[in-house]
């Protein structure tokens, strides 16, 4: 057989062999007995030189034409090769559970009241605060509510005792006296926070709860925007699907006053075709002369809710000590 | 407050249902919080007036009729002949039932068609509704019948009922009473009010030589009076008087007593009737009890009084506790002949604290603290005792006591129109305001741009401009009132910034993986002492429970930790933000704080990995406290360890300083306490005064260019004793301030094996760097050789090669 005759079969052996080795290890087995310094190509390599000059030229491209073909398949196997051996034992079973780092979470009424104050700041509303120990002049005189006034009653306050009476306020109204006590119209607050009323803790009554107050002091301000900017609130906190009822009703420190009832489908559910969900009025004229604001000049309204309430709402909870019970079960719902 | 819808429409013709009722009253402010139908006969019979009576298209003997139910016009179906268009009839309306004949079931009426034309309900023979009465036909009824009237009050039986629970804001005294609510429909539909007539009662003055009356306190009692009607006969109700009451949650007493319940809620005007013959010397002295005094009222209870409570006395002792309630010694009873019968007018705030003194209320306290009405004295007295000698005989002696030393002219307040439409947002014209106003019963005097409004006695509410805008909202409906948006004004205040900065601490503690928790602010007295003995305290606690104001939040973290151990959650990490109060000699503080408390594993359970079974312990608390802190933007704090028994609640606990001040402290909490609260693993906590984390963060970010040189890292390992710190390593390097050092990072800290006990082995890698070049051996051994020497001499450190 002639030189040139045998460079192909033998290529094509290796090629048959390469694709045959099952492991790296057989592949380099493979490798060496044909390329290696004995192997059977290499051999043949070597008869090149003994090649006559007319043949050389046609032979030596030839032989590099198949090495290059051999080397390149031999890479291509072993790249596969090498994946194969990567590959785990046994095939990954996706479907485990991952390696959790678990992130926290806020609590529901942060995340409720975080969500009322961005309502609210698309408004151009900012958040003040104010002290929850509180004395009875901001507390229940300055908001027009003197200490034999009948309203009073309904809400029964803790005392501190003490010689200047120090209270837990009943409700963020206290705040709008010291923040009208210290700046000066136009005034457009939101105020979070905790509110203490003596009532035992049940389903729906816990000692300390939360409250969002809102005021907005100008000139010319009305009822009517009054009740777009709660119905702008409700809707967005609530959806969209929610209807507001605005019935007239009293508080020492509004006038006129209403209560804002509201129905959903949720609402429904409960059997019920209206919810009460929040009072609210125009500032009455007395507060404004309390705080040295002039009622012929300015006018405001003012409204404030329960943040549990809504919360309760929102995620259909139906014991508010659920909230201060602080359960992980329940903190990680949300 | 009850009322019946039969009741009501004594006093005032309304078009409404039931329902639109409760609807109607809840818009213009009287929230109906209840409302209960109440059986009767002819349940869905009204009285109907046969408009029109035409043949029916497909039927000869049937006819087809237009009928008005009251409500509105209604198409019926009938085969009766004795009948023809204008009779009133009964007609029973869809949904309810005809009476069930003997040994049948009762049948319930629809909306059908007959023979091809529907048919809205159906008209009544007598028959059908089980009336005696034999007619060929249906039933016609009386034509002065009222059409839309239930057939059983049609009939005078008690019928049909709706019960109303109302809820009365306490400006509105003047709605404690039937007429009271009766004057506000008549104000919303325009129809006049019907006061029950009253007829003249017997002329003369024969009272005055029968009883001396004295009010020695007219600042408590501005107006007294006192009728007599003598040779009543005690007796039980009729039938009427007592269902009324019935209906309304009142027990019928007696007829006398019955009646001035009666009218009590009738007109709102609490009546006091006394049995004359027990009264001493016929004499009523109106008088502040003395300190001390003993008195037995009607509910059998001995009160001892105040010098601040009014009392109505005979000639010797007292009576009654003006307002309040009456006095056993004079109560009416069986063999009472002649009744005195008192009605006043007190002033509320008194009412008030003697009822609340007392803890004794009642439906004349209830009335009167509000603000009752001093002009309807005389009325009240007058329609009650008319009633008292129409049903329980005897006859009235004529003439009234009646003591009112300062009558004052009714209020005056103008309303400009203007001012009505500024504040409300809308546009009413003059002349609805003022119609408004008249519908309200209000005697007006109409100028160009307001109206002067004379006030009714019974509308104690009513004070400034302002409120007369209350009253046109109301009739206007605020729900007519558009929603607009509010102008474009920002607020500002200086807490805006502050509500976001705690949003951002919560942010960065909830990333760290810990979940927010919200404690009472009111905890126990015990759990609050176990970090602090000055708490504040409430003067009034619900119970022991909560009693003081929390100084710490710690406390509340525990309960909670222990609240989840309870139900076998054992892994927990929590945060809290939030206000504590503490007392420094005689001013309290509200402070904000942050605490974090960690026990159970350090990671979330998983299948695989050697570190499952890890508990976390300081450092896991101490790297939260680092990340936190970083991330607010607070540096240059150091820890020190508190030496000796702490305050309490750890068992090794450290401060967390910066400059002087102290940001907190955190460490272990005592194991007998973990114990004591149910809690499984060690427990981790810290508290920090966010406040001050606050104001002394330095929150900007400045950009430093990254290294551009490669750095050179030297490791020493040395062995040092167990009480040299890691800071007072780091503090011997930076006291040489050494050159082009970047960074120091402890790598490893070891005991055991080629350590002697008392020592520790610590490893430090120290990486130098230089900003503008690449540092070279020669730059740096000088450097670090240095370090290394000065370790050895400072901390005893023998480096280990």
């Amino acid at each position: 057989m002639s030189f040139l005759d045998q460079i192909e079969p033998l290529k094509q052996q290796a090629l048959v062999d390469f694709n045959n080795a099952s492991d790296l290890q057989s592949l380099d087995q493979v490798r060496v007995e044909y390329l290696g310094n004995q192997g059977k190509f290499t051999a043949l390599l070597k008869q090149l030189g003994s090649l006559s000059k007319e043949e050389k030229p046609a032979a030596g491209k030839q032989i590099n034409l198949a090495k290059v073909q051999m080397e390149a398949a031999l890479a291509e196997r072993r790249e596969m090769l090498e994946l194969q051996s990567a590959l785990p034992k046994n095939p990954t079973d996706f479907t485990l559970p991952g390696r959790r780092h678990k992130l926290g979470k806020l609590h529901p009424l942060t995340q409720v009241t975080d969500d009322i104050v961005r309502c609210f700041r698309k408004l151009g509303f900012v958040v003040a605060d104010g002290p929850e120990i509180e004395d009875d002049y901001h507390c229940f005189d300055a908001l027009n509510t003197p200490a034999d006034h009948p309203a009073r009653d309904a809400q029964d306050t803790f005392h501190l005792g003490g010689s200047n009476r120090q209270l837990l306020r009943t409700h963020t109204s206290s705040v709008q006296i010291r923040v009208m006590e210290k700046q000066s119209p136009p005034i457009r607050i939101i105020v979070p926070g905790r509110v203490y009323r003596r009532d035992n803790a049940d389903a729906t009554h816990n000692p300390t709860f939360h409250q969002i107050e809102g005021l907005y002091v100008d000139k010319h301000v009305t009822m009517s925007d009054l009740k777009g900017t709660v119905e702008f609130v409700f809707k967005q906190l609530l959806g969209d699907e929610v209807k507001l009822r605005f019935r007239p009703h009293y508080f020492s420190y509004t006038e006129p006053s209403m209560e804002i009832d509201f129905s959903s489908p949720v609402v429904k559910k409960m059997g019920k075709d209206w919810l009460e969900i929040a009072g609210c009025g125009m500032v009455h004229p007395q507060v404004f002369k309390t705080v040295g604001y002039d009622p012929e000049v300015w006018s405001g309204w003012a409204f404030g809710f329960g943040i549990e309430r809504i919360a309760m709402i929102r995620y259909g909870i139906t014991d508010i000590r659920l909230f201060y019970q602080n359960d992980v079960r329940f903190l990680a719902q949300f | 407050m009850k009322v019946t819808l039969n009741w009501l429409r004594q006093y005032v013709e309304f078009p409404w249902s039931a329902e639109k009722l409760s609807d109607r009253l809840t818009m213009l402010g009287i929230e109906v919080e209840g409302m209960q139908k109440t059986g009767g006969e002819f349940e869905g019979v009204v009285v109907a007036q046969v408009l029109t009576r035409e043949k029916h298209p497909n039927a000869d003997k049937l006819s087809l009729c237009r009928v008005h139910d009251g409500q509105g016009e209604r198409q019926i179906v009938c085969g009766a002949q004795n009948f023809s268009a204008g009779d009133k009839v009964p007609l029973i309306l869809p949904g309810a039932s005809l009476p069930p004949k003997l040994g049948e079931t009762s049948f319930t009426i629809k909306v059908g068609k007959i023979r091809g034309v529907e048919s809205q309900g159906m008209m009544c023979s007598p028959q059908e509704l089980g009336l005696p009465d034999a007619v060929d036909g249906l039933l016609i009824l009386s034509p002065d019948a009222v059409v839309g009237q239930s057939f059983a009050a049609y009939l005078g039986k008690s019928g049909s009922d709706v019960v109303y629970d109302l809820e009365i804001t306490p400006n509105r005294p003047d709605l404690n009473s039937l007429i009271g609510i009766a004057r506000e429909i008549s104000a919303l539909t325009g129809n006049p009010i019907r006061l029950p007539i009253i007829a003249s009662l017997p002329l003369g003055n024969e009272l005055a030589s029968e009883v001396t009356v004295q009010v020695q306190d007219s600042e408590l009692c501005p107006r007294y009076t006192i009728r007599l009607i003598r040779g009543v006969k005690i007796g039980a109700s009729p039938t009427w008087l007592k269902s009324a009451l019935e209906a309304v949650g009142l027990r019928s007493i007696n007829n006398v007593v019955d009646i001035t319940n009666y009218v009590l809620l009738e007109c709102g005007q609490p009546l006091h009737a006394f049995d004359f013959n027990l009264l001493r010397d016929r004499t009523i002295v109106v008088r502040r009890a003395f300190e001390g005094e003993k008195f037995t009222t009607l509910d059998g209870q001995e009160r001892t009084l105040t010098s601040q409570m009014l009392m109505i006395c005979d000639a010797e002792q007292g009576v009654a506790l003006a307002g309040v309630m009456g006095g056993r010694n004079s109560e009416i009873n069986p063999a009472t002949v002649d009744v005195l019968l008192e009605s006043a007018y007190f002033k509320s705030q008194s009412i008030r604290s003697t009822s609340k003194k007392l803890d004794l209320r009642s439906d004349a306290s209830y009335r009167f603290e509000r603000g009752a009405d001093i002009g309807i004295c005389d009325w009240a007295s007058q329609r009650a005792a008319q009633l008292m000698v129409e049903i329980a005989g005897g006859s009235i002696v004529p003439g009234l006591v009646d003591i009112q030393p300062q009558v004052s002219p009714p209020k005056t307040i103008t309303l400009r129109f203007a001012q009505t439409n500024q504040l409300l947002g809308i546009a009413v014209p003059a002349e609805e305001q003022s119609q408004y106003l008249k519908n309200l019963g209000f005697a007006i005097t109409t100028n160009t741009d307001s109206v002067t409004v004379t006030i009714p006695s019974y509308r104690v509410d009513l004070k400034q401009e302002v409120d007369l805008i209350e009253e046109i909202a109301r009739l206007y409906g605020v729900d007519r009132i558009p929603s607009t948006a509010p102008m474009g004004v920002v607020g500002s205040h200086p807490f805006d910034a502050v509500y976001d900065e705690l949003g951002a601490a919560r942010s960065v503690l909830s990333g760290l993986g810990l979940l927010e928790a919200q404690g009472q602010t009111l905890i126990s007295s015990k759990s609050a002492n176990l970090v602090s003995m000055e708490v504040i305290a409430l003067d009034n606690p619900l119970s022991s429970d909560m009693n003081v104001l929390r100084p710490s939040l710690l406390p509340g973290l525990l309960d909670a930790l222990s609240h989840n151990s309870h139900q076998s959650l054992h892994d927990l990490r929590m945060f809290e933000v939030g206000r504590v109060f503490t007392r420094s000699a005689d001013t309290v503080r509200e402070e904000r704080r942050i605490a974090i408390a960690i026990t159970g594993h350090r990671h979330t359970a998983t299948w695989s990995g050697d570190e499952r079974e890890a508990r976390v312990d300081l450092y896991d608390l101490k790297g939260m406290i680092e990340e936190f802190l970083e991330r607010i933007g607070l540096r240059g704090y150091s820890c020190q360890r508190r030496e000796g028994v702490s305050n309490g609640l750890f068992l090794e606990s450290a401060t967390i300083q910066i400059g002087k001040q102290t940001l907190g402290e955190f460490g272990q909490l005592l194991p007998a306490l973990a114990k004591q609260y149910d809690l499984r693993d060690a427990v981790f906590l810290v508290e920090l005064n966010l406040d001050l984390v606050l104001a002394r963060r330095n929150p900007n970010k400045t950009f430093k260019s990254l290294p551009g040189f490669p750095s050179i890292r030297r490791d020493i390992a040395m062995i040092v004793t167990e009480s040299t710190t890691h800071e007072s390593v780091l503090a011997v390097v930076r006291q040489l301030n050494p050159a082009n050092l970047d960074k120091i990072e402890l790598f490893d800290v070891f005991r055991g094996k080629n350590v002697a006990d008392g020592n520790k082995s610590v490893a430090y890698a120290f990486t130098y760097r230089h900003a503008e070049k690449t540092l070279t051996d020669q730059e740096v051994n000088p450097v670090h050789d240095r370090i290394v020497a000065e370790l050895k001499q400072k901390l005893s450190a023998s480096i280990r090669e």
